[in-house]
């Protein structure tokens, strides 16, 4: 099972995203927004990142700048996690490496799919 | 500012009523309307939210649904959503800590998400937030009490973000109408007539079933 970093501003959403992923055995760190995240990112490995887009000190985007430009992260799958679904939006994260998009409100069995297909 | 005179011909004149100025992006879809005795204001459905910076007021009418008023004093910014748990097919759960987290806590997250993340997106910051909470009647007697469930949701979820609530007035058996003013964080409620609830129940039922039909996002999409 996958070690996965779950990064979101808002407690509600990292809750729901976390328990969903490790009730499919998965192993959740979470962080509140892209410092935090880069930090612990830094500090240990992770197998797959996912974070929202809009947050404060740090946003989604730069976060997968940020993780991109690291050697330990160049192949790590980042999926985005966001309220945000335009195609502008969209593109800024693919051109900041971010794997995958998934639009809320966030749909459990869908995300268990997206995370398994981008581990395998 | 209104003159006397404009009140006289009933606030016609187009000159004494101040520039609201443009909508911010993304709402410029609502419609404003002049009333005499609030100025500029705005009426909100079943499943929209309005943000302003205006001089404006903001309206709803709820029966089951919930209203969160938001502004960040000192920034300036507010809005006002208007929403409904979805009833869930797939039979998931409401308790948020159910790895089966059902449709209905992830719809009320999303409608509170997507309203705070405009406010801050427009410069509003998270520990400023005045969050004041509306709505949750059980308003026809007889049918499942949709607005208990709303009223459990919004409370649980004010918790869990660690959100103090500023004003509430939640439950009861009458249809409220919401009157929020984003610039100074007032809310007025009207409480209406019982002869209206059964046409405000019907626009409730209307909405749920379209929400039943097609719930905003969940869409994927891989880029390699």
């Amino acid at each position: 099972m996958a070690r996965i970093l779950a990064v979101d501003d808002s407690a509600a959403m990292r809750q729901m995203v976390g328990i969903t992923l490790s009730s499919a055995g998965h192993h959740v760190q979470q962080a509140a927004d892209g410092v935090e995240a880069l930090r612990i990112a830094e500090r240990e490995r992770f197998d797959l990142v996912i974070t929202d887009v809009n947050m404060p000190k740090m946003d989604g985007i730069t976060l997968m700048r940020e993780l991109r430009a690291r050697s330990n992260y160049h192949h790590t799958p980042l999926l985005m996690l966001t309220t945000e679904a335009t195609f502008e939006c969209k593109q800024q994260g693919k051109a900041a490496g971010a794997t995958g998009w998934l639009v809320k409100p966030f749909n459990p069995d869908r995300l268990l799919a997206t995370v398994a297909k981008v581990l395998s | 500012m209104r003159s006397s005179a404009s009140r006289s011909i009933g606030g016609s004149d187009p000159a004494a009523r101040p520039d609201p100025g443009p909508a911010l992006p993304g709402f410029e879809h609502f419609e404003r309307h002049w009333d005499r005795e609030h100025g500029w204001s705005v009426k909100i459905l079943p499943g929209e939210y309005y943000i302003t910076r205006a001089e404006e007021l903001i309206s709803t009418v709820l029966g089951s649904c919930i209203s969160a008023c938001v502004r960040d004093p000192q920034h300036g910014v507010g809005g006002m959503n208007h929403f409904m748990l979805p009833e869930d097919a797939a039979g998931g759960s409401d308790e948020w800590l159910d790895p089966a987290v059902g449709l209905a806590t992830r719809y009320g997250s999303y409608a509170m998400e997507s309203l705070i993340n405009d406010l801050l997106k427009l410069g509003a910051v998270r520990e400023r937030l005045e969050i004041k909470l509306f709505g949750g009647g059980r308003i026809l007697a007889g049918m499942s009490d949709v607005g208990e469930r709303n009223i459990r949701f919004i409370r649980d979820y004010m918790r869990i973000e660690g959100y103090p609530v500023a004003a509430e007035d939640l439950g009861g058996t009458r249809p409220r109408k919401v009157l929020y003013f984003p610039t100074s964080g007032r809310a007025r409620l009207r409480r209406l007539r019982p002869v209206e609830n059964r046409i405000i129940s019907r626009h409730e039922q209307l909405y749920l079933e379209s929400l039943g039909r097609h719930t905003p996002g969940g869409e994927v999409e891989l880029f390699t």
